[in-house]
């Protein structure tokens, strides 16, 4: 083990060997014993070896811990949610993918695990396994904005897509968590879990076609079917009394506030069919419309047909000349309702002239900015989206003025946003004494 | 009315690009408001949109009047006598359905029905100009009325005007953001407060100058006046729309061509954004529009 090209600095002899003395690397001069270098230890780089970390095969080896933390988790989320494993490889697949991508590589670890959540999230929604994002955060304890930025930032880096989520079937497993069987509550309370299901089921869908799903969360929409559906199916006193705070603490769930407004959006449209049963003499007003809905529900698409028909006899005693009118115009007339039942496809076509035999009327007039702005088109239909009937008013404009983007400015203008010297002045003293007063009281 | 004029006309336009039908539309907006002066016919009010009743709307922003009363009896059309080198929406190759009308988008056989006759109205316009020499940002704190710089928060001083209401980031390298949002919003708007900024800035002694002003984004909104089923969007158009309640109420529509985002929301409002130039917003929503009607009875 010749050193090649050293000179001991004792006799100046090229006769340098590698001498391994103890477990330190020794250069020494075989002639005169003196030694030349020693301790590879004393020669490494300052601030660590050439080749860095990354680079080494220590990676492939040991990969990195949170990587592994990460998909532990995963895997934890998987099973309290008892999911399949083809799921929750897809998810640990995902995980990996996404783990590398420079977002998601070098964050904070609630940001990590917030990943993990949201993979297992896309991989249920891509295997039809009904979930919310509601769920994934109370998994997580996680807020939901926060889930919902990572969410969207991982599909965008992915490129993936997930299929929509129709709430009607995520509301069995979202039933499920309401304790009020037999062995939870007392019997006037209790109910069979299927059966509260199937109610809360239609109610929800009515609720999709009268517009109150859309656009809104899932979770209030399901609690509130789920209390509407409780009550009506044994509309006695006491559940009757039970507000929705109370059954929320009865069953053990966590009460949202939006709820409560869905209830009420829920009882008036089961109103507005519960007018149309036959059998039923008395008004119906909100407060006694919880024991009809049962029969609502049963019959709801014959009663959907005669309110939509009422509606429209209605309207068109508004409007006589509405029948004569054979306008070849169609579209921006306000629609009318959401469902499409063929049959009322012809009564619908002519509410639909009615409006716009309104609208003729105003067009005469140049102005468009009247005293009463255009006719909100959902008080004239029969179900509206809630935002469209209850519409903020909007603040009146001024007129629009014609522009040319080259008008003189006058200096007049421009010196009223300059200060006078003295305000300049006064100004700057006053910053002074406020920032000094500032360092004063600390 | 010469033939061959009209011919070539309908020949570049046909073979070129839609936005070549911009340079031409302002072209024909600004002769027409020339020559609508002299002109006889005043209320020939436009069946061709067939919507009546947004002729209020309109009338500020375009002027249709020049188009014919009757669009199926050509003959008549030749009646409107004009300066401008063309008459649209007559003679010969068009057919009577598909008129060569300004702010229609060059989509071959649009028939005239389909038109939305609802125009988006701008809110907002965001551009930037370079006033070309740096500033020095508390200078122009202490000396102007209308400015704040808070530089721990933000590197720029925010600047307000009255007239038109704005609001201007100006850096200390000179450059400046305009934003804005005025009813009648418009390009000539942002522009004229991007110069009473520049103004401003050279009152207070400084060198600036009024160099490449670009908007860069605008924004518009309108209201088709019907409900929409937001879940039915987003299942035949995937692969462009995005719809999470449990995150926003609105779909989020991303239109590829012209490249514009589009809001969408259960009340049948939709929002524009994205835009650089007017008409990709009103092309934008004539695109959307046919779509959204199509969910309109379900």
């Amino acid at each position: 083990m010749f050193a090649a090209g050293l000179k001991c600095p004792g006799c100046g002899s090229s006769n340098i060997v590698d001498d391994d003395l103890y477990c330190q690397a020794q250069l020494v001069c075989v002639d005169c014993g003196s030694v030349v270098s020693e301790g590879t230890l004393a020669d490494d780089p300052v601030g660590g070896t050439d080749v860095s970390y990354s680079r080494t095969t220590a990676v492939t080896k040991k990969p990195c811990l949170n990587l592994i933390k990460g998909l532990e988790r995963v895997k934890e989320m998987c099973r309290i949610l008892r999911l399949n494993s083809e799921i929750e490889e897809l998810a640990l697949t995902y995980f990996r993918q996404a783990y590398q991508q420079e977002s998601f590589i070098n964050v904070t670890l609630q940001r990590k695990e917030v990943l993990a959540g949201c993979c297992v999230y896309v991989s249920c929604r891509q295997r039809d396994w009904p979930i919310t994002l509601g769920t994934i955060s109370s998994l997580l304890d996680a807020d939901q904005t926060l889930l919902g930025g990572v969410y969207q930032e991982m599909i965008k880096i992915l490129n993936i897509q997930a299929p929509f989520v129709n709430i009607a079937d995520v509301i069995e497993a979202h039933v499920q968590e309401y304790k009020i069987s037999a062995q939870d509550v007392t019997k006037e309370l209790a109910e069979d879990s299927k059966v509260l299901t199937k109610r809360a089921v239609a109610l929800v869908e009515l609720a999709g076609d009268s517009w109150i799903v859309t656009g809104r969360r899932p979770l209030p929409i399901m609690m509130a079917a789920t209390y509407l559906a409780w009550q009506s199916l044994n509309p006695n006193k006491h559940r009757l009394r039970l507000s929705l705070d109370k059954f929320c603490h009865l069953a053990k769930v966590q009460k949202r506030n939006p709820a409560v407004t869905r209830i009420t959006e829920m009882k008036e449209v089961l109103c507005k069919l519960g007018r149309e049963l036959p059998w039923v003499r008395e008004a119906v007003t909100r407060d006694d419309v919880v024991r009809l809905v049962g029969d609502i529900l049963e019959h709801r698409h014959t009663l959907l047909t005669r309110a939509l028909r009422t509606h429209e006899t209605a309207m068109l005693a508004d409007c006589p000349q509405a029948s004569a009118l054979n306008s070849p115009t169609e579209e921006v007339a306000p629609s009318q309702h959401s469902e499409s039942r063929d049959q009322t496809a012809d009564a619908s076509s002519v509410v639909q002239l009615c409006p716009t035999d309104r609208m003729e009327n105003q067009e005469g007039d140049d102005s468009h900015q009247t005293e009463d702005p255009e006719p909100n088109w959902g008080k004239r239909v029969l179900f509206a989206p809630p935002c469209v009937i209850h519409a903020k008013r909007r603040r009146e404009e001024p007129p629009a003025q014609n522009f040319t983007g080259d008008e003189e400015i006058s200096d007049s203008e421009i010196d009223s946003y300059i200060r006078t010297p003295q305000e300049a002045r006064d100004f700057a003293l006053m910053q002074k004494a406020v920032s000094s007063s500032d360092n004063g009281n600390p | 009315m010469d033939d061959l004029a009209l011919e070539r006309y309908f020949d570049d336009s046909i073979a070129n690009d839609p936005s070549y039908m911009v340079e031409e539309e302002l072209d024909l907006q600004s002769s027409l408001k020339q020559s609508h002066a002299s002109s006889t016919n005043s209320q020939n009010s436009f069946n061709l949109l067939g919507e009546t009743e947004t002729s209020g709307r309109l009338g500020n922003d375009l002027d249709l009047s020049f188009l014919p009363d009757d669009l199926s009896n050509q003959s008549s059309s030749i009646t409107v006598k004009r300066q401008v080198p063309v008459n649209l929406g007559s003679e010969s190759n068009a057919s009577p359905f598909c008129p060569m009308t300004p702010m229609t988008p060059m989509t071959p056989m649009t028939p005239v029905t389909e038109k939305s006759g609802i125009i988006p109205q701008l809110q907002n316009i965001v551009s930037t100009v370079n006033l070309g020499c740096p500033l020095d940002l508390k200078f122009i704190a202490l000396q102007a009325r209308n400015a704040e710089y808070n530089p721990k928060r933000f590197a720029a001083v925010i600047m307000r005007i009255r007239e038109p209401r704005t609001t201007a980031l100006i850096f200390s390298s000179g450059k400046m953001v305009c934003t804005g949002a005025k009813s009648g919003c418009s390009e000539e708007q942002s522009r004229l407060a991007a110069r009473k900024y520049a103004r401003v800035v050279q009152k207070l002694g400084f060198p600036a100058r009024f160099l490449d002003f670009k908007i860069q984004n605008m924004v518009a909104s309108c209201d088709v006046c019907f409900p929409i089923r937001l879940e039915g969007l987003v299942l035949t158009h995937q692969q462009f729309s995005s719809y999470e309640p449990e995150l926003f109420p609105g779909l989020i529509y991303r239109m590829v061509k012209p490249r514009i985002v589009l809001l969408i929301f259960v009340s049948g409002k939709v929002v524009l954004t994205g835009a650089k130039e007017r008409a990709e917003i009103y092309e934008a929503f004539e695109n959307i529009y046919p779509i959204l009607k199509g969910f309109r009875k379900q």
